[in-house]
Parts: C-alpha cells; structure tokens; sequence
C-alpha cells in the first residue's frame, strides 16, 4: 500500500520532470537571445583601463566570443551547455559554474533559514488570529503582516543593522557569511552552519549562526504576511466544517481538533504558497543579499546584468529555473504527504 | 523531552560564549596587526593585465608584485600623494638615463628575491617586459605612451643589469615602469605554466601570484574577499623593512551605509568609497580620522558631441558652459568635497599657467548664455537629452537635475537619461550621446597627456568628439619637448584654446575620501586612486 503510493508520486514527478524540459530549453534560448539584444556591449564596459582603445575592445569580443555571428554564439553556447560548461564570468574572471556552486549554498541557506523562520512565525500566527476571528489578536496580528509587507526588505535590513549592529552592538558585522578572523570548516555541503556542525567546530557554528540572523530575520519579515494570511483564511474554513464540529462534540481535546484535525486539513495551500514565496525569496532577495554582503547569487546576477556580462546572467536564469521546477516538484511530494488523496497529473 | 532539548541547547550556547570570551584577548592581539580594508568594488584577477580587470585589482597587484622602479611621494596640502617627479628603484638599485635620452639603465637588488625564494634577474625583467608589450594585455596600451613597443627594446646585459632603448627621448618612459602594468614576474615559475595556445601564462596568472611583492595571496575569493600574508623577507619599503602589516584583508562590502557602519563602529580599519554625505557626518563626529585628497589625476565633465547639432557649435557650447549652476552642482553633487575647475577670473584674458587641468573663467551667467544662443541662431533654444550613469547617480542625479532646471531657464529643454553602466560605455565608445555627465583619470597626468588622450583620435575618451588639427599636432609636439619654457608655452597655448572652443566644460576633481581608524598612519593617494596597502601603518 505504501510502496505503491510511494511509487506513484516518483513516477508523478518523473512525467512532471519530464515535461518541463521543453520549458527550460525555452528559457535557455530565450535568455540567450534578450541578452544579445538589450544595449550594452559587455566589451566596452570591461575594457575599461585607462588606455583600453579599440584592441582592448576586440581583444575582450574574442575572448567572449562576440565577434561570431549570434547564431553561431547559440550553437556553441547548447553545445557548451551539453558539455556541462556555463561559460566564464568576465567580472569575477572565474568560470560560471563555479561561481554559482560556490554562491548557491550561500543564497540557499540564508532563504532556507528565513523561510522557515518566516513559518515558525506565520502558522501559529495565523492559528491565533483564526481562532478568535474580529478580536485584539486577529487585528494585532493583521498589523504586523501590514507593516512587514509595507517596509522593502532592505529597509529593515538597514534597520535591523543600524539596531542591533551599529546602537547595541549585539549583532556580528553585516558583512557575508562568516566573521573574516573565523576560519572556515572543510566544505562539504556549502551549507556553513552544517559544515561546522559536520566538522565538529561549535564555535564556528554559533559565529555563522550569529551572521544569518539578521538577513534571514529582515527576508522573513517580508513575507509572514502572505503565509500568515492564507493560514488564518483556510484555518477558518477548516474549523468551520463539519468533521471538525464532529470533532468538538465527540469531546476530543482542543489540541487534536485544532492541530490534528483543522491544521492539518488548512496546511495544503500553506505549502503551495511556502513553496511560490521560496522560488521568489531565492531571486528577489537581491537586496537583502546587497545590504549584507550576503555573496549569493542573486546579487551576482545583479552585478553581471549591469555590467551587460552575458554568461552569468545566462547560466543564473538557467539555475533558477531549474530549482523553481524542483520545487514545484517538491511541492507536489508534499502534496501527497499532506492529503493521500491528492494525485495532480 | 522537547525540555531537556532546549536544555541542552542552551547550555550548549552558554558554553560557546564562554568559549568566544576567552579566545578575545588572543584574537585581540592579531587584529592590531592586521589591516582590514572595505570596498564596494572587488578583485577578479590576481593579474591586473587582463582585460576586464578592476580597480581594486590593480592596488592588489602594487602589494603582490615588485616594479622596476615606483613613484615617490610628496606633501600637497599636508596631504600625502604620489609623486611624478621623483621616480625611485623598487626592484632596481639604481638606474641611469643616459645624455641623450634615449637608454635606461636598471641594476637590480643583489638581494631580491621572488615569493618562492629564487632570486629575481634580469631574465626574469625581460621576460616580463616583452610579456608587457606582445601579449594581448592591457599592458600594450599603456606601455606605448611611453615609447614601450617592442621586446627588441629590453635587452639583458648581465644577470643584474637591464638595458631599455627608446625611439626617442620620452619623458613618459620611466613613469610608465612604475605604473601597474609591467610587473615583474617569476619567468620560471611562469613558464612552467604556460601553454602553446597562451605562451605567456595569462590564465594561469590570472589566478596564481608569482612575484616578489611584500604581500603573499593567502585566500582569494573573486567578489568576496582577498587575505593577504606579509613576505617577511621583502625589503622594498622605504625603511628597508618589511610591509607593516602581517595580514590585509580586502573585503567586498557592496552597502556604502554598511561600510560606513564598518569603519565606525571600528570593525573596519580603512576605507576610501564612502557617500559624500557619510564622509561629512563620520568628519564631523570626530572620532575617525577623514584624509581628502582632490583627485588631481582625475576630472569630472559635462560633455557635448562636438560632431552632433547643435553641438556642432561653438556658441551653443558657451552658452551650456555659462548657462551651469557651477556652485550649487558643486555643493549638491559632492557636498563641496573637490577641486572645483570652474570660476577664476583670468585678468588678461590669458591662461593663468601651462598645467591641464585648469580651472576655467566661467560662472553662471545667465544673460551670457543667451547672448550666445542667440548668436548660435538658436535664441529659442533647442531639446537634448543629458545622460549619465546608473553607477554614478549618487552624484549625478542631484547634478543633472540642477542642469535641467537652469538650461530650462534658456529655453534648452533637457530629458534626463539615467544609463546602465554597460550602455552608457557602448553609447560613449560609439559617439551617439549629445550631452553628458562623465569622468576620466590619467596614471602619468601631464598637460600633454591629456590633450592627447582625452582630445584627439575617434576613440572612447575623446568624450566631446572634438576633431581640432591644431590642438593635436601642439599636444603630439609637446610630448617631445625637453625644453620646459616651451613645453608650458605649448601647454598655455592649448589651455587658452581650450577655453575658446570649449569642447567639454571641467567640473571638478572630486575629493578621495579615505576615512580610517584614528591609529592608521601613513596613507597616501596613489596614481591609482586605490589603497596601496604598503603604504600604511597602525600607531
């Protein structure tokens, strides 16, 4: 029975993997060609020495490989790409792939660790602000979501720094992942406070802790709301139904009507919407990731964008569709964790 | 259970910060020893050579490499800064010029070495030079300002002497062996790495160091960070003494309030890219210690396409270059921290000296400036667009707005056009902005040089486009000059002709603000404009 429903979601996922090849591909060419089209020729920005004249400039098209013509650059790009080569990077001078495996963990920590801070945070919220609907809670609770939605993430990233790192002086200086006097744990899973973990270095483990805080703390902020209102919005209907009226009137204790029966049942579009806000946390947390020297990728990609640099913006945008099918698909598993019932085709 | 978990973890916490106490005195001491610096650009290549290299690479590399030769410094103001004029032996003992100009002579250091111990010779030099001037470099460019061309030119005469021949007598020759450009590499070292397809190991160098500099590359992280170990058998400094330092470290911070913070708070030991308006509060709280040196090889414009209508012509020049809100510009864009170019009065109507850049005769004026529309044919005046940067809007935004308002009162009706970084140097490089906002900056900064470079040729720097046969063959014949009388007749010559066409109108040259730790000593402006980290001290 078990086996089977097992069997059934990965042969699930396996179709949906399947299918979202063609979209992928579709978005690889496409970044490819707006690349090449928005204005901006990366050569001349990058030959910007103060000698740098027309070699320079033809010299930097060579070495990026603009002076063929852009059908050709396609072919040689898929074919690159098949070769698992995502090209070089003309402002980090490292290649690409490199570059995002070394700033992943970082981008996916920090997101991981906000959103789970951020669910930590929003269920029991919203729990409490459905439970007693119209009262001092619900409205202090619907305050809060406002105020975090209103204020952009790097506003109370300045804040929270100004606070807690330049006035009390309890937080570590924003600057990355870790305090530049630490040294860092042999890398094994690119995830610092599991790397220290791994390596047995506890006072490693709490310097790194003690950096994520308050980025993760300023991402969370940002969206409680969503999670806190959809939360209170299907609780409500939860613990307006009938298996939960059954529940109350058989006498089983408050906490396994709210929690086993109504909070279980009103999780499913938490998930939905936790995993939409993951994917849009991963891309959009560039300024947050800016204002703490956080090196990730979305400021990377932001970098490269201004400076017109093609192959990491590429290979970014490539990267992020990637994880946002992944996590649709994780999406999905969680579906038929939650609710057995579920068999989306 | 869900108690004794959070037992755990809290004694587990109580531990750690018992553990972070006692390590504070031990790390307390290494700080002092160690010189944080902060940016909000970062190092890509451990190369400055290759294309596409920042600025903060190339600082890198003044502290990684030994030159032949390096610039001395001098006081301007009580400030400290590099000094054309005095060229002193780096890697070279001593060197000689000969009568005619045309031969320089290097003995280097009998005790030199390079970082893995073998001893530095003039193998290694001409190695390194010939890679200056063949390889696809951005050494090329600059080496040939200085009559640098060709490896026939560097010739070997014993292991410890060195000989350069010049085409001609160029003053620029020597400064050009101080710049960034032509360090001296491990030759052996180096060719181990190279292949046929890159004889001159431009990838491998990109990421390895192979020099003789008082720093050793310890981590480096493109983006992120560099950490720096102190070679403490180089003896290159002025006291023939190791660098200060026994570690740097230089950390990409993109925040400029972050980096703000950083130094404030003492967590940062040095930083020269702070906002305008930071430097101010942070000088006048008091408890830093703010050092502002004007660029004085750097220059900020408002450029015209001399080519484009109505730029083509002259009055409508004038007419912008006394239509500008000089003073309010100068205050709103960079808080008055610069050398403003603008608002001297010349009692003869003549160049007051022979030295570019010079501050010109021009004010607001606003009757003037219509005076000169009307001449132009244009007294209704006209629409442009006024660009600039989305890298430099913390300055320009401020500037182009207080550019729309005055032009507006003329009749010029202004767009402001706000540019990726990217876009803005392709638009420049192809000529097809009308009006704009930029700045350049000249490692060797003499008059000639700079009406060279920034005023002639159909290329990139000639902002304002302008084609003026005259202006060029007086530059080109002054880059020869030996004698001084005439070179700064040539250079008053060109100044005065400058104010007369007015291709581009001089703004200002803005301040370097380095801001560091009240016990930091010794810093000085460099021709790079970046920290050379052999520079400093701590008290």
């Amino acid at each position: 029975m078990v086996m089977t429903g097992l069997g059934a979601t990965m042969a699930r996922a396996g179709r949906r993997l399947l299918s979202s090849l063609p979209a992928l591909f579709g978005v690889l060419v496409f970044t490819f060609l707006l690349m090449r089209v928005l204005p901006g020729d990366p050569a001349v920005f990058f030959a910007s020495g103060p000698n740098a004249g027309k070699e320079e400039i033809e010299q930097i098209r060579k070495q990026m490989g603009l002076n063929k013509s852009v059908p050709e650059q396609l072919v040689f790009y898929l074919s690159d790409i098949g070769h698992g080569n995502l090209g070089r990077s003309m402002m980090t001078g490292q290649p690409v792939l490199k570059d995002l495996r070394e700033r992943l963990p970082a981008s996916l920590e920090l997101t991981f660790t906000a959103l789970l801070i951020a669910l930590i945070a929003a269920v029991p919220l919203g729990v409490v602000a459905a439970l007693r609907p119209g009262s001092v809670v619900d409205h202090g609770v619907r305050l809060f979501c406002a105020l975090g939605v209103c204020v952009p993430t790097f506003v109370s990233g300045l804040l929270l720094i100004y606070v807690f790192y330049y006035l009390l002086g309890l937080a570590p200086d924003p600057t990355g992942r870790i305090d530049v006097f630490t040294s860092l744990p042999p890398q094994r899973t690119g995830f610092l406070s599991v790397d220290f973990l791994l390596a047995g270095d506890f006072d490693g483990w709490w310097a790194a802790c003690k950096q994520l805080v308050l980025p993760a703390a300023s991402m969370a902020l940002f969206v409680i709301a969503p999670l806190a209102r959809i939360t209170r919005a299907s609780m409500l209907v939860s613990l307006g139904s009938d298996f939960v009226r059954t529940a109350r009137s058989v006498g089983l204790s408050w906490r396994k009507v709210v929690v086993t029966y109504a909070l279980r049942n009103a999780i499913l579009p938490v998930i939905t919407i936790a995993g939409i806000v993951f994917s849009t946390m991963l891309g959009a947390n560039v300024l947050v990731e800016k204002v703490f020297s956080w090196p990730g990728v979305a400021s990377y990609a932001l970098d490269a964008l201004l400076s017109s640099d093609y192959a990491p913006v590429q290979g970014f945008v490539l990267l992020m569709a990637s994880l946002f099918v992944l996590v649709n698909l994780v999406v999905d598993i969680c579906y038929g964790i939650a609710d057995p019932r579920v068999s989306i085709e | 259970m869900r108690f004794v978990s959070f037992r755990l973890a809290t004694s587990v916490l109580a531990t750690t910060a018992l553990l972070l106490i006692a390590n504070a005195p031990s790390q307390a001491q290494t700080r002092a020893e160690t010189l944080r610096y902060v940016t909000g650009a970062s190092v890509n290549t451990l190369d400055p050579n290759i294309p596409g290299s920042t600025r903060e690479s190339f600082a890198l590399s003044m502290s990684t490499y030994d030159r032949l030769v390096a610039f001395g410094r001098k006081q301007l103001n009580g400030k400290w800064v590099f000094d054309l004029g005095t060229i002193t032996g780096e890697l070279a003992e001593s060197y000689d010029v000969s009568p005619d100009g045309l031969k320089l002579t290097f003995r280097l250091r009998k005790d030199a070495k390079f970082q893995d111990g073998s001893p530095v010779t003039a193998e290694d030099v001409k190695w390194s030079l010939d890679r200056c001037v063949t390889a696809p470099i951005l050494g090329k460019a600059q080496l040939l300002t200085g009559s640098l061309t060709s490896a026939d030119q560097f010739k070997v005469i014993d292991p410890l002497t060195i000989e350069v021949t010049l085409p001609k007598p160029d003053k620029l020759a020597l400064p050009n062996l101080a710049t960034v450009y032509p360090m001296i590499i491990n030759s052996k070292l180096a060719k181990a790495h190279a292949t046929p397809d890159d004889p001159w190991a431009t990838a491998w160098l990109k990421e390895h160091t192979a020099g003789s500099g008082a720093y050793v590359v310890e981590t480096f992280k493109p983006g992120e960070q560099v950490i720096l170990k102190r070679d403490e058998n180089w003896n290159r400094g002025s006291a023939n003494k190791p660098a200060f330092f026994k570690r740097v470290i230089v950390q990409s911070v993109p925040e400029p309030a972050t980096r703000a913070n950083l130094v404030e708070r003492g967590d940062a030991d040095l930083v020269v890219d702070l906002q305008a308006s930071d430097v101010q509060s942070l000088e006048a709280k008091g408890k830093l210690k703010v050092i502002s040196t004007p660029q004085y090889n750097a220059i900020t414009y408002v450029s015209m396409n001399n080519q484009m209508p109505p730029f083509d012509n002259v009055n409508v020049r004038r007419a912008i270059a006394y239509a500008l809100p000089y003073d309010d510009m100068f205050k709103a864009a960079l808080f008055g921290r610069g050398a403003p170019l603008f608002g001297v009065t010349w009692p003869d109507g003549k160049p007051l000296n022979g030295i570019y850049p010079f501050q010109q005769p021009v004010k607001m004026d606003l009757d003037k400036a219509r005076e000169y529309l009307k001449a132009a044919g244009l007294p209704e005046g006209f629409s442009t667009t006024f660009s600039f940067n989305v890298g430099q809007s913390s300055t320009a935004e401020p500037m182009a707005a207080l550019v729309k308002e005055s032009l507006a009162k003329i009749g010029i009706k202004v767009d402001i056009q706000k540019l990726p970084d990217a876009q803005m140097s392709t638009q420049i490089n192809e000529k097809k902005l009308p009006f704009f906002t930029e700045g350049i900056v000249a490692w060797l900064p003499s008059t000639d040089y700079f009406y060279r470079n920034f005023y002639t040729g159909n290329q990139r720097w000639n902002y304002s486009s302008i084609n003026n046969p005259d202006l060029a063959a007086i530059a080109q014949e002054a880059r020869f000059e030996p004698d001084k009388a005439k070179y700064e007749e040539a250079g008053r010559k060109l100044n005065a002709m400058h104010f007369d066409l007015m291709p581009q109108i001089m703004l200002w040259q803005p301040n370097q603000d380095a801001v560091m730790a009240s016990s930091i000593e010794g810093y000085t402006y460099e021709f790079h404009r970046q920290v050379d980290y052999r520079d400093v001290s701590r008290k």
